[in-house]
């Protein structure tokens, strides 16, 4: 079976249709655009090159984070169109696209379909803790709050979230409220295959939709 | 859904009876009539008429034979099929000319054989809607009743009466199963193998065991479940009146399928599965073992057994008792004072028993140290339950002991009360009389601790 991955601005448009929390993303096509998008986005800003030929960003200094300041976002665009150019020269290169660089603990929540019980929604602690510790919940959608906060309290993570050692807590409602807006999104929409928000960034203040795909 | 027909039948034919004694037809009408193939003391034949159906005899097993079912003068509530596939359509529409009620196609040759065989389910299927017809099968092992006396599969045997409903997706599980109850004296009020589930699948046996008044605990074996959300929706409901656990088999994933995102990666098709038992409040056994003793715990213990004491006659085991509670999530209550009080007054505690939980009521504990020990600690309305250790000294006296169990559990009802007779040959006579008297007793604390974290598991989630 085929998954066709959705365009990045497609999920974008889904998500902010049905009023999940995204972290914003624009396009700078030259150094003035940049600054200018940027200082409306507030710092600290990640940076990536915005290319279709070039997938893995990072490999080739593609991607800048924790820029400043105006001095280090006009140097870093300087620096990432460059490197890419240097790296893949044949390659189109859009601009870049920033972001604002987002603070918390990394969350991964997911779903994809399953043939007997239909849509299964995942959650977990993102980053190395998915990759290593597979440290994940699941229930079959649709959630009842109370499905999604179990969901949230049943990782072995869960203590890292309700703060260790004098941290506060991170706000569960927050991240709750993205589980009920999947859930309700997976009715809607059952062409849904598979999707990922990794990572949603969580911290006591919220949560916040950082990357995702979709794929029907 | 009424499948009173299926499971409550006044009559059966027994289609394709053989008298060939290897045949499974021969089989299945002799576990009918005899209620048991294999000699088996406790079986007894069904009470209803039997109709054995074969054009090539007169009489089977001293019954008389007819040539189809058409010609049986009274009326077939119960069909059991024992034809090649190919027939089976023709047979079919003769079981929907005569009115059945039900019927079990035990043969194979259908849907678990390829797409050919598919075709000739349908078509069965099809024609037995027409006459109201429902189906167990096909390709299964038949439909076991315990206490009404039918045994209408070739197990080798009848288990004995229970209140344990056990529905199976694999037939040659339920051979064993019956086999091993025979030996263990572990009861069943129904069996069922359901095979391909070409009409009836698993929600329908849920929906009719929920109310069925012999079943208090239904046990699943599952490998596969057609329709997820439908069962999802009766296991729900019926979890609600009667703790469902289930054993899935089948828990790798083949992994065929394009896999594109990180969640993909990780949700295979167990987490499904456990996630849906979880959502539908169906407990969740990892093996055989565990899937016959929760259910025999859950149907004996109507009580949540929360706040728990250990009673006992040895250090080690209640020791290693109290970790595995420990590890379970299982709290071991802090014995009061004012309790502690009690005991010391009774006069037959041991100078030196632990004075704490567990308590430790030293080896050379006679009955009445339990007995006084149960009654004091069962009296208390901050402990739901005790586990009660026995291990055996020259002066132990395991049948008295569980004589003690017994007369405690009868006298506190709502007391959870799990027996651990560490043991085996001079043990064997006491574990017997505990179970006989729906005492849950385990060998092992292990085994028994993980009993009792599924019965507060599915207690605490009816709640909610």
């Amino acid at each position: 079976m085929n998954h066709i991955n959705l365009d990045q601005k497609d999920v974008f448009l889904i998500l902010q249709d049905a009023s999940f929390p995204i972290s914003r993303i624009l396009l700078a096509e030259n150094e003035e655009q940049a600054v200018e998008n940027g200082k409306s986005l507030g710092f600290p800003l990640v940076m990536k090159i915005d290319s279709p030929e070039i997938s893995h960003k990072s490999d080739c200094g593609g991607v800048k984070t924790g820029i400043q300041n105006e001095g280090e976002l006009r140097l870093s665009y300087r620096q990432v169109m460059h490197d890419a150019h240097t790296a893949y020269p044949q390659a189109t290169l859009h601009g870049v696209l920033l972001q604002k660089m987002e603070n918390g603990r990394e969350i991964i929540i997911g779903a994809k379909k399953d043939p007997t019980f239909g849509h299964m929604i995942m959650f977990g602690l993102g980053g190395i803790m998915v990759e290593v510790m597979k440290d994940v919940s699941f229930r079959i959608s649709p959630l009842k709050e109370s499905d999604a906060m179990e969901m949230i309290q049943e990782i072995k993570g869960y203590a890292i979230l309700k703060g260790t050692r004098g941290e506060k807590s991170v706000d569960i409602k927050s991240l709750t409220t993205i589980l009920l807006l999947l859930s309700d999104l997976l009715s809607k929409k059952p062409e849904i295959s598979e999707l990922d928000f990794n990572p949603v960034m969580v911290s006591e203040h919220g949560a916040i939709i950082v990357d995702a795909r979709i794929s029907l | 859904m009424n499948l009173d027909k299926l499971f409550k039948p006044k009559s059966i034919a027994v289609i394709g009876a053989s008298r060939d004694e290897t045949a499974v037809g021969f089989g299945i009408l002799k576990n009918l009539i005899k209620g048991t193939v294999f000699e088996n003391d406790g079986a007894t034949g069904f009470p209803g008429k039997v109709f054995p159906v074969n054009p090539k005899a007169d009489t089977l097993l001293d019954q008389k034979c007819y040539s189809s079912v058409l010609d049986i003068p009274d009326p077939v509530d119960l069909a059991v099929i024992v034809l090649p596939a190919k027939i089976v359509p023709v047979i079919m529409k003769q079981c929907v000319n005569k009115q059945v009620g039900a019927a079990i196609i035990i043969s194979a040759g259908f849907g678990e054989s390829g797409a050919e065989g598919k075709k000739l389910q349908d078509e069965v299927v099809s024609i037995a809607q027409k006459g109201n017809i429902r189906i167990v099968g096909p390709n299964c092992l038949g439909v076991i009743r315990p206490h009404a006396c039918m045994n209408a599969s070739f197990a080798p045997t009848v288990p004995p009466k229970g209140d344990i409903a056990f529905i199976s997706q694999s037939g040659a599980l339920v051979d064993s199963v019956v086999d091993w109850a025979v030996e263990r004296d572990y009861g069943f009020s129904t069996i069922v193998s359901y095979g391909n589930a070409a009409d009836l699948a698993l929600h329908d046996y849920l929906q009719w065991l929920a109310d069925d008044e012999e079943t208090k605990t239904i046990a699943l074996y599952i490998e596969g479940i057609q329709d997820g959300k439908k069962f999802m929706e009766v296991a729900r409901e019926v979890s609600k009146k009667k703790p469902i656990i289930a054993l899935k088999g089948g828990k790798t994933n083949a992994g065929s399928q394009a896999i594109s995102s990180h969640t993909g990666s990780l949700a295979g098709s167990y987490e499904a599965y456990k996630a849906a038992f979880h959502q539908s409040g169906v407990i969740i056994a990892e093996d055989l073992n565990e899937l016959f003793s929760t259910a025999f715990t859950l149907a004996n213990e109507p009580s949540s057994g929360k706040r728990m004491v250990i009673i006992t006659n040895a250090g080690g085991p209640g020791v290693c008792t109290a970790d595995y509670c420990a590890d379970l999530g299982i709290e071991l209550v802090e014995i009061k004072e004012e309790t502690l009080a009690k005991l010391d007054a009774s006069g037959v505690m041991h100078p030196a028993y632990s004075r704490r939980n567990p308590l430790d009521l030293v080896g050379d504990a006679l009955p009445i140290r339990y007995q006084t020990a149960l009654d004091i600690l069962l009296g208390e309305t901050y402990i739901d339950g005790a586990i009660v250790i026995q291990t055996l000294q020259t002066m132990t006296n395991p049948l008295q002991d569980a004589a003690v169990i017994i007369a405690a559990k009868k006298k506190n009802p709502p007391k959870l009360i799990i027996a651990v007779f560490m043991g085996g040959k001079y043990t064997k006579e006491a574990v017997h009389m505990l179970e006989n008297n729906g005492v849950p007793t385990f060998n092992d604390p292990h085994d028994a601790a993980k009993a009792l974290k599924k019965v507060i598991e599915y207690h605490s989630r009816k709640k909610t």
